[in-house]
């Protein structure tokens, strides 16, 4: 079943497959390439339909010299994060529920990458948002003005043939388009000369002087198009530099580290050995290499010009172009994502996966799908946790509940002693007992057999009892005469202990009567039955909604159970097939044991521990596999937008660390997860829910490490004030403020420089400050001249600390890291990462000690980055309390960034920081895309990650933007197929 | 009908008691559970082993004895093990060369762990493409697994560090796992002693029904099983790497309940921990005990045991050390810090020898269980200041049932394989693997 299409751009028709109703194609002219949404067969074919488009510049696709013109107040283009401008050809409404397209995945600002590896960006941002507004309608006009202009479409599923054909015919056309798509060109350009700042990763702070000439001359006409690097700049400039300052020790002969360049020839070389140069490059730019004490030093410009070849080399981009946009290995569910759903899915609150071995983190995250193993130990847990689940979830009990008897040798007892036929016999008070485990809250029946010897003036007496309180006590009737006792009791949830005791011992062994000398009381049984008022719980009622009866069979009421419940496990729509091979299973069970509430617990199970259900699986679109072979390369093969059950997932996963929950399933199943505003009031929608702490407490907790403050111990002699308690409350605080930045969508530059935070009265007593009462957490202002923002609170201070003292090298390192997003290049072999013992002058305070670091060649480079950062906050001791002196010595919190910026303590430290705002929020977007997407990002990420700050620091970074501009990113919501992986 | 304990396998109901309660070993020999079947055509005594790792180094100086082969005199570190004197083998020269940059620059502690058993080279990453190599627990499970209700165990007592970088751009996988299954995939290693506990024997709930939920566990596997390799086919490369990984997985489960049912060890006496303990020293020693019960009742032949991640920074103020252990590691000579360190290598060392008294304790055969084991202690760090890699702190205790020639100090040439000891060990395992890692062949001059 084909449907026809006209591309509304280039005009050529063509035919699509019915199957890839509902996704982007690609209009089958190399010339065009417009994006579009296939639209859904009509029943009347008779017309064709209208078409979704998404835009996409151009740029590349243009022959010639095109030169931008240096015209900086020209409308820039919109950044790509905000609404597309192209739309739909007319408003007419689309002919698929599907609205609007999204940001459009492939769109591109034209953006530059010439000057990729420089810009500071404050100064630029600004200027980027003057030129921005008022001119983005000029380009929605512009782009409005195109529909007649066409673009012949290509798609999956048309033949090579057909597209040449197609291209043919529409040669004509084509001045025409070309007309249209110089307007989109020139737009494009012109927005990459608004600066961008590219500054990649792991550029140090120190580099900033050389980025701020270098975008001087960015400033100037650029190309058209962004340039990667040249081969002419490799062979006058980097093989030079190999020469001259590497090859003395990489050489030939001896090479140290092993590492040899004199064999480098071409510049390919580079990237084929990507993760080497990757560490070669951060060595040059840290000024690692060559080391200081070697002889020929490179000169600034020298260096800059190897180390701006390289980045670009490795690093470069062009974000015109359709981008790469990565592809995320199926992520098993870790143990937050497994109690969550199983949460949200059956509605049982308990924590199954606590006892689950730990997930293993990789790029700074615990749930990235290439890091997440299953080694049979986990796979063992999921099934027991299946059990556990099921038991909880759904109640076997018949309607009067079930019953546990525990007979004779079951029972344990306190003075009893086995006799006859079961019977326990207790000769002198004591008791039998047992512990039951009550699967619910509610009433039971006790029940016990007893008989006694009756002797001396009242009859034999038992005590049913509950956890040792009397329930009830019974006169025992008859002389060994069994019978039957009961009372109700109505029992909390959980273990307890239930006994039959024996309470009134009587023995006269001279009594004259012999049948007066004795009284006995023994007991053949306990038994537990109930819950009586079995209500099962409310996961129960909403799984088990029908049962077998006259009307349907087992198998009928089990489909239709299962056709229910197995979608919200998979989180997708399932097929027949899947439902009945579970259903099968509940046959095996009912044959067995003909409870249908027992076959349906283990039916669910089953698809608990289905890999559907464990691993959250996105799969390729269906496409002619002989076709993906062929291509072969495929790294032609463009990316594919997810479906929207998987973008579903994708945001539940992201904001709840859970499953979608009614409401975007029900926009999934209207195929409306592919419309930007409704992704937009999703992620608001979402933030708002309780659901979304889980983003505080995981990734807020691995973004600053919080997670590790359960490693540290700080010696508690010297800070005695030191407690797990204590240690909580500093998670706490930090959480909280976090969570309230979250909730009131503040900027997250305020995680630098807040003025307030929360404390208890044990937290406030840690900072001194007054007057709070109690356990209970409080906002308060924070006094201006000691704290301001996370890096001040005691969590971040104590995790940076040694359990002895302050580690500034840490506290740097940390910062680094996990603010200014410029990972440090790992400590040169031999030499540790910190303390230095000032074994000349052991009366040097730490400072000192630590600056003779800086003596030394080898750490100078990076430490004398680090270590300011560090002692800015030594107003702060191990565990975050604010101190003016360390032992005897007043303590100096000054200090001198590379970049020149002088400070005094910890507030001017945070204000310099803050001022870093682009550097940070990239820091921050990286780490907040890694953990969305579940895999650490790629150099090609950078133009996602480009967009999303481009759009975000326009809204103040606020933490909503934030998240929303990473659910719409390219990498979100788009995966490259696997015939593009990598072998 | 006389007493409650004749007909219920599970006396240890009587003993569900909180952690600290005192421990009933050694087992008296009436109480001794029987052992499970041993392997067909298998009568003689099966022979264990387990490999213990610390992290951090050790202070070399205090731990080379000197002297060399059954001439030679215990060190300070080593002092504690003196009881255990003719039950030792303790090595210098061996080396564990892919603990060593080679190229791949800082993060000697992810190697250290990482190279520590598979002597393979963790590739860097601190995210995708995880890969090392099979270890030599492992090697060796894939042969004699088979025999026993779990093929290998793997303990530790801190969990996986669970955000930021574990080591200089290392995932934390290789840091936080000794075990290695396959190159990608790392044994997890469980921490909780009662759920060790049970997983080994079960707990007295799940035994009721037993017979029935084992088979409904057959079932759902089966399927689950289906839907892996239906599903793997339809998907891409790495993909289908981890589905295959569950695929493997699920299929060694089911393994396990065969074999559980016809070799089912009893119930040992043994007061069940309640959870993780808070002291240390309770916690080493529960994981301890956890190891000589599955050899005992012959559950598993083979174990392994962290005792820290590696580049643990953990403080032992029970022995008065309060900085962190990867901090003092850096002593850069300073006496005070080389003493800390030589306090924490002998407070670990004599949780060993306690663990090799309770060994040594357990009748087995016609000896004892330490005489038929081969319990390995070291690092592929030996110098922490330095990192170095080379002559490792390296012993071990037991004889594996004879076939080592113990109470000896034996000498290599410095850069031997460490992993030629491992093979050599497997080897006397029954597991006749050809190579491990980087082996070049079994070590020599263990039995002569």
């Amino acid at each position: 079943m084909l449907i026809r299409i006209t591309c509304p751009s280039c005009g050529i028709a063509f035919q699509v497959e019915r199957r890839f109703a509902g996704q982007w194609g690609t209009c089958p002219n190399p010339d065009c390439r417009q994006d579009y949404l296939v639209p859904e067969p009509d029943s009347d074919q008779s017309e064709d339909p209208p078409l979704q488009l998404r835009s996409r510049n151009q740029v590349t696709v243009i022959e010639g010299s095109l030169v931008a013109e240096p015209e900086l107040t020209q409308p820039a283009p919109e950044p790509p994060a905000t609404p597309s401008p192209t739309s739909a050809p007319s408003p007419t409404p689309a002919p698929s529920p599907t609205p609007a397209p999204p940001e459009p995945p492939q769109e591109t600002s034209g953006y530059d990458a010439e000057d990729a590896p420089s810009h500071t960006d404050g100064e630029h941002r600004s200027t980027d948002q003057q030129r921005h507004s008022p001119h983005s309608p000029s380009r929605e006009s512009a782009a409005g003005d195109q529909p007649e202009t066409s673009y012949p479409i290509r798609d999956r599923s048309l033949s090579r043939r057909q597209q040449r054909k197609n291209e043919k015919r529409e040669q004509g056309q084509r001045r025409r388009f070309q007309i249209a798509c110089l307007v989109v060109l020139l737009l494009g350009v012109l927005g990459s000369l608004v600066l961008r700042h590219f500054f990649p990763p792991n550029a140090t702070v120190s580099q900033r002087a050389a980025a701020a000439e270098t975008e001087q001359t960015a400033a100037q006409p650029q190309p058209a198009r962004p340039q990667p690097a040249s081969d002419e700049v490799f062979h006058n400039q980097v093989l030079p530099f190999l020469k001259k300052h590497c090859i003395d020790c990489h050489g030939a002969e001896e090479p140290m580290a092993g590492l040899t360049f004199h064999d480098v020839k071409s510049p390919d070389e580079v990237t084929g050995k990507r993760e080497r140069w990757e560490k070669i490059l951060k060595l040059l730019r840290f000024q690692v290499m060559p080391p200081e004490d070697h002889d020929v030093q490179p000169s600034p410009t020298e260096r800059e010009a190897a180390v701006a070849w390289l980045d670009k080399k490795l690093f470069f981009v062009d974000c015109a172009l359709a981008g790469n946009s990565g592809r995320v290995t199926i992520r098993r569910l870790n143990r937050n994502e497994y109690n969550n759903t199983i949460r949200d899915l059956l509605g049982v609150d308990f924590k199954p996966a606590d006892d689950f071995p730990s997930d293993d983190v990789g790029n700074g995250f615990d749930n990235i799908g290439d890091v997440l193993t299953l080694p049979p130990l986990l796979l063992e847990k999921y099934v027991e946790a299946s059990e556990d689940i099921v038991d909880r979830a759904i109640l076997t009990a018949g309607e009067a509940g079930d019953s546990t008897r525990f007979v004779g040798d079951q029972l344990k007892s306190e003075g009893g002693r086995p006799s006859r036929a079961n019977f326990v016999m207790m000769s002198s008070n004591g008791h039998v007992y047992q512990d039951f485990e009550f699967p619910v809250a509610g009433k039971y029946l006790l029940r016990a057999e007893a008989a006694a010897d009756q002797a001396g003036p009242e009859p034999a007496r038992m005590s049913l009892r509950l956890d040792g309180k009397q329930v009830r006590r019974f006169d025992i009737k008859g002389h060994r005469k069994p019978g039957e006792y009961e009372v109700q009791v109505e029992v909390p949830r959980g273990r307890h202990q239930v006994a039959a005791a024996f309470v009134n011992d009587y023995y006269m062994p001279k009594a004259p009567n012999p049948k007066d000398r004795d009284r006995n009381l023994a007991v053949r049984f306990l038994e537990v039955r109930g819950p009586l008022d079995a209500k099962p719980p409310e996961s129960h009622q909403r799984l088990i909604f029908t049962r077998p009866d006259d009307k349907q069979t087992v198998e009928q009421a089990a489909t239709k159970i299962l056709h229910a419940f197995m979608p919200r496990a998979f989180r997708r729509p399932v097929d027949d097939n899947e439902v009945q091979r579970i259903v099968k299973l509940v046959r095996f069970v009912m044959d067995k044991e003909d409870s249908f509430d027992r076959a349906i617990q283990v039916g669910v199970q089953a698809v608990l521990v289905s890999p559907h259900f464990l691993f959250r699986v996105e799969h390729d679109p269906e496409q002619n596999d002989a076709d993906a072979q062929q291509s072969g390369k495929s790294t032609t093969q463009p990316a594919y937008r997810l479906n929207h059950y998987e973008i579903a997932s994708r945001l539940s996963y992201f904001l709840w660390s859970s499953m979608p929950d009614k409401e975007l399933f029900a926009l999934a199943a209207e195929r409306r997860l592919g419309d930007r505003q409704v992704i937009e009031r999703q992620v608001q929608r979402m933030l708002k829910d309780k659901r979304s702490d889980a983003l505080v407490e995981h990734f807020i907790g691995q973004w600053l490490n919080l997670r590790n403050l359960d490693e540290v111990t700080p010696d508690t002699d010297r800070f005695q004030t030191f407690t797990p308690e204590l240690k909580r409350d500093m998670v706490r605080e930090t959480e909280m403020f976090a969570r309230t930045i979250i909730r009131e969508n503040r900027s997250i530059l305020d995680f630098l420089d807040a003025d307030f935070t929360y404390v208890n009265q044990r937290l406030a007593e840690h900072y001194g400050i007054p007057e709070i009462q109690g356990e209970m957490f409080q906002r308060v202002s924070l006094p201006t001249n000691q704290r301001a923002g996370v890096l001040t609170h005691a969590s971040i201070l104590t995790l940076t600390s040694n359990p002895t003292r302050t580690s500034p090298v840490k506290r740097g390192k940390w910062i680094l890291e996990n603010i200014l997003g410029n990972e440090p290049p790992p400590a040169p072999p031999n030499v540790p990462d910190f303390e230095i013992t000032a074994k000349a002058n052991p009366e040097a305070t730490l400072r000192q000690q630590l600056e003779k670091h800086r003596d030394h060649p080898g750490c100078a480079s990076c430490h004398k980055t680090l270590d300011p950062l560090g002692f800015g906050f030594e107003n702060f001791d191990a565990v975050g309390r604010w101190r003016d002196k360390d032992g005897d010595a007043a303590i100096d919190a000054s200090g001198t960034l590379p970049g020149g910026e002088t400070f005094s303590g910890p507030v001017e430290l945070v204000r310099i920081l803050k001022k870093s705002d682009r550097d940070f929020g990239r820091c921050f977007t990286e780490k907040l895309l890694t953990y969305a997407l579940g895999r650490g990002l790629e150099y090609y990420d950078r133009c996602a990650v480009d967009r999303i700050l481009d759009a975000v620091a326009e809204q103040d970074y606020r933490f909503q933007a934030l998240a929303t501009h990473v659910a719409l990113s390219q990498p979100f919501l788009m995966r490259q197929p696997a015939s593009g992986e990598t072998p | 009908m006389s007493n409650i304990n004749t007909n219920t396998r599970f006396p240890r109901r009587t003993l569900l008691r909180g952690v600290g309660a005192a421990m009933s070993l050694p087992l008296l020999d009436i109480m001794l559970p029987t052992r499970a079947q041993a392997a067909p055509n298998s009568t003689a005594t099966p022979k264990r082993m387990a490999y213990v790792f610390f992290p951090n180094g050790a202070i070399m100086e205090n731990w080379k004895p000197s002297g060399e082969g059954e001439d030679f005199e215990f060190s300070p570190t080593l002092k504690l093990l003196e009881k255990h004197r003719s039950d030792l083998t303790i090595f210098s020269g061996l080396t564990q060369h892919h603990g060593r940059a080679n190229g791949d620059g800082a993060g000697d502690h992810a190697r250290n762990a990482g190279s520590f058993l598979t002597g393979a080279q963790p590739r860097k990453t601190s995210g995708s493409d995880i890969k090392l190599g099979v270890s030599a627990d492992q090697a060796a499970a894939q042969v004699i697994g088979k025999h026993t209700k779990l093929p290998s165990l793997e303990l530790g007592i801190v969990r996986g560090r669970n955000a930021g970088n574990c080591d200089s751009g290392y995932s934390c996988a290789y840091s936080s796992n000794i075990s290695w299954k396959s190159e990608t995939t790392p044994m997890a290693k469980e921490i909780n002693p009662k759920l060790a506990f049970e997983r080994l024997f079960g707990s007295a709930d799940a035994e009721r029904g037993r017979a029935q939920r084992d088979l409904y566990r057959k079932s759902i596997l089966d399927l689950v099983a289906e839907d892996a390799a239906l599903l793997r086919r339809k998907l891409g490369k790495k993909d289908r790497q981890k589905v295959e990984e569950y695929f493997t997985s699920v299929r060694e489960l089911e393994l396990q309940i065969e074999r559980a049912a016809t070799r089912r060890a009893e119930v040992p006496e043994y007061d069940v921990p309640e959870g993780i303990p808070r002291e240390t020293g309770d916690h080493i020693r529960l994981m301890y005990d956890i190891i000589l019960l599955a050899f005992q009742t012959d559950s598993t032949r083979i174990a392994s045991f962290m005792l820290g991640n590696a580049g643990s920074n953990r403080s032992y103020p029970m022995v008065g050390v309060k900085g962190g252990h990867h901090g003092l590691s850096h002593h850069r000579n300073d006496k005070q810090k080389m003493a800390d360190i030589t306090k924490i290598d002998q407070y670990l060392i004599g949780h060993f020898a306690a663990f090799l008294d309770r060994l040594k304790a357990t009748p087995d055969g016609e000896s004892n269980l330490l005489d038929n084991s081969m319990i390995l202690y070291g690092s592929a760090i030996a110098d922490g200041n330095r990192h170095s890699h080379d002559d490792l702190p390296i012993l071990v205790a037991g004889s594996g049932g004879g076939t080592i020639k113990t109470g000896r100090y034996l000498k290599y040439d410095n850069n031997t394989p460490l992993n030629n000891l491992f093979l050599a060990m497997s080897h006397r395992v029954g597991a006749n693997v050809e190579s491990i890692g980087d082996s070049t062949g079994p070590l020599p001059r263990l039995d002569a």
